[in-house]
């Protein structure tokens, strides 16, 4: 086995954390089961890695350890930030039948045909999904395995996750062999990213906020109450106000959990409204450049929690609620 | 109205139909069981005549003429008092909510119009979808539970501002039948795992299928690969089946006659049940071989 796939078996492994080392390598199913179970795991990381590349030393070359950090990503998905792209066909095309297979094929071809020294794997998921993970090197150089680029694409969607690395300038010999191997005619990028791929993926396929009003099925039913409240003398003092957020906060984020995002940023060109007539900002032709992020662990719900909670008004500025309708968490914010 | 009369609505229908007049005349039937059959095909062709009256309405919807809903009562008289007009309420919303059973209902909401499409395929009801309609002037979705991958913008550019009824047929079409084919993929997957050499490989519309099997469980090898290409998206039956001998050289002339059948098979049957038939053939085969021959 070479030494460079055995340093990078053995710096991968290092990545995992101990308790899920015996799970992440049953499924690279690899090693046979008898020897994953032989494993000593109450040694150092250090040692532990060091075993697992012993056992893999016969046998093991690059594709396989390449399948091994498709999975160390699939499984720890935020450890990279997810790009959104979306490509569009030629109008009046008909569905196609968008074979895997054929599509693994021709991105790898065409891709190769391109670049020379590129090195490609695949790792097909459920939910019709594949994942790509490409190695960059130079006509010059062989693929440096520690500068990849993984692309997730789900068939017959015109949506595609990217997560880049450090190589940018590789950029549009990716696109032409996504857009070739998938059959599309453009793409470009939405301004959409978050370490939270799930998330961005319930963001483009609209998998959140899915209760919609039948007459089959009965409504969800209101738990809590205030039924602590036994004297019905005492009243709450705004609870037309309160009903009132509940209703304009349940109309603009729906009932469901958000996706989780943990940013959004706005970059505004607007000029500098103020009444006053001093000052040096005043009076300014110039738009006043500014950017605004809002960070959070969960963005969506600490935003549909600001109005029920009293820190802001209900209804919301529609820059802020629209970020899952748009598909949006970059702004830029212009003068109308 | 044209509708398709292989799938859809009106097909479910017809399947309750036959399989209700077959169960019927197969028994003596005692009295009463002739009483509420009849009061049963009463039942359906009373909801299939409100369920066509409350398509009409939402059609009129669209031109803003509204009627009250009580106005759709076909058979009780007129009556105002207040347990009458509750009693026919109640009627009323336990009529809409058995509408999912024909697979297609709708409800007006605050912002316009909320159609459900209730799938089924063979007499097993699943996934439902929504689709929510705004009622202005040119007909836009307001929002879905369509998958992206659908062709839901193909179907809505020809037919949503043109022919509202077509697009609702259409779609149900093509639902009922993306719905039929991804249950017969998830049958063949689940239920027949182990006539499979590895996981069944399939595009998210469910056209495109290809596998590698054997007719017996306890064979070693999987000398078939299947290929299955549904070129019409509103069929659940494929249009292309190629079926290869996966062992080395040219097909043995055994194996050509297996090979052929199955390829007919899987153009005329659903998937799971040729799997089905697969292991009733190798049931009786073990049935036969299992009789012990007298001297």
């Amino acid at each position: 086995m070479d030494e460079i796939v055995a340093e990078f078996i053995r710096r991968t492994v290092l990545k995992i954390p101990v308790a899920e080392i015996v799970k992440i390598l049953t499924i690279w199913n690899f090693l046979p089961e008898s020897q994953l179970k032989n494993i000593n795991l109450r040694q150092c990381k250090e040692d532990i890695s060091q075993d697992v590349v012993e056992l893999c030393k016969k046998g093991a070359s690059m594709k396989e350890a390449a399948i091994l950090d498709i999975i160390y990503h699939q499984t720890y998905q935020t450890k990279k930030i997810w790009i959104v792209y979306k490509m569009t066909k030629a109008p009046g095309e008909e569905v196609d039948l968008s074979d895997m297979e054929e599509f693994k094929d021709s991105f790898k071809k065409v891709l190769q045909r391109a670049l020379r020294n590129v090195h490609i794997s695949f790792r097909d998921c459920e939910d019709n999904a594949v994942w790509i993970r490409i190695a960059w090197g130079t006509p010059y150089m062989k693929p440096n395995q520690y500068k990849t680029t993984y692309v997730v694409y789900h068939s017959q969607t015109p949506f595609v996750f990217v997560s880049h690395g450090r190589i940018k300038k590789y950029i549009p010999e990716l696109w032409q062999a996504l857009m070739t191997a998938g059959n599309y005619q453009k793409i470009q990028q939405m301004e959409l990213r978050s370490i939270y791929l799930d998330s961005l993926k319930a963001i483009v396929f609209k998998q959140y906020n899915q209760d919609f009003q039948t007459y089959h099925h009965t409504p969800l039913q209101e738990g809590n109450a205030e039924s602590e409240i036994v004297d019905p003398r005492i009243i709450h003092e705004n609870i037309k106000e309160k009903e009132r957020i509940q209703r304009v906060t349940r109309e603009t984020f729906g009932d469901c959990i958000q996706p989780r995002i943990e940013f959004a940023q706005y970059k505004l060109e607007t000029k500098f409204k103020t009444d006053s007539k001093n000052g040096i900002l005043a009076e300014r032709e110039e738009p006043f450049r500014c950017l605004v992020k809002f960070s959070s662990p969960h963005l969506l719900e600490a935003l549909k929690s600001l109005a029920p909670a009293g820190i802001a008004d209900a209804p919301l500025s529609s820059l802020l609620t629209c970020i899952p309708h748009k598909a949006m968490n970059y702004f830029t914010v212009r003068e109308k | 109205m044209a509708v398709s009369r292989k799938r859809g609505a009106l097909y479910q229908l017809e399947i309750l139909e036959t399989q209700g007049f077959r169960s019927g005349s197969q028994q003596d039937r005692p009295q009463e069981q002739q009483e509420t059959e009849t009061n049963l095909e009463v039942e359906i062709l009373k909801l299939r005549k409100l369920r066509d009256e409350l398509r009409a309405k939402v059609k009129l919807q669209r031109a803003s003429a509204r009627k009250p809903i009580t106005h759709l009562e076909p058979y009780e008289p007129v009556n105002n008092s207040e347990e009458n007009l509750e009693m026919k309420l109640e009627k009323a919303k336990a009529f809409f909510q058995a509408f999912h059973l024909t697979g297609l209902s709708g409800k007006l909401t605050t912002k316009g119009v909320c159609v459900c499409f209730n799938t089924a395929f063979e007499g097993n009801i699943l996934d439902s979808y929504y689709v929510e309609l705004s009622i202005q002037k040119p007909l836009k979705i307001h929002r879905h539970s369509i998958p992206v991958f659908f062709p839901l913008e193909q179907i809505a550019a020809k037919y949503l501002q043109t022919n509202f009824q077509q697009f609702v047929y259409s779609l149900s079409e093509h639902l009922n039948a993306y719905s039929g084919r991804k249950y017969q993929a998830d049958q063949l997957q689940c239920g027949f795992s182990t006539l499979l050499a590895r996981p069944l490989q399939r595009n998210s519309l469910c056209t495109l299928l290809s596998f590698t099997y054997t007719g017996e469980p306890t064979g070693e090898s999987f000398p078939f690969c299947a290929r299955l290409v549904y070129q019409d998206l509103t069929t659940t039956l494929p249009t292309n089946v190629t079926v290869t001998y996966q062992g080395t050289g040219a097909t043995p002339a055994s194996w050509e006659e297996q090979r052929a059948v199955h390829e007919t098979l899987f153009y005329n049957k659903a998937l799971h049940k040729v799997f089905e038939s697969f292991l009733r053939v190798k049931e009786n085969l073990d049935c036969i071989s299992s009789v012990p021959t007298s001297r």
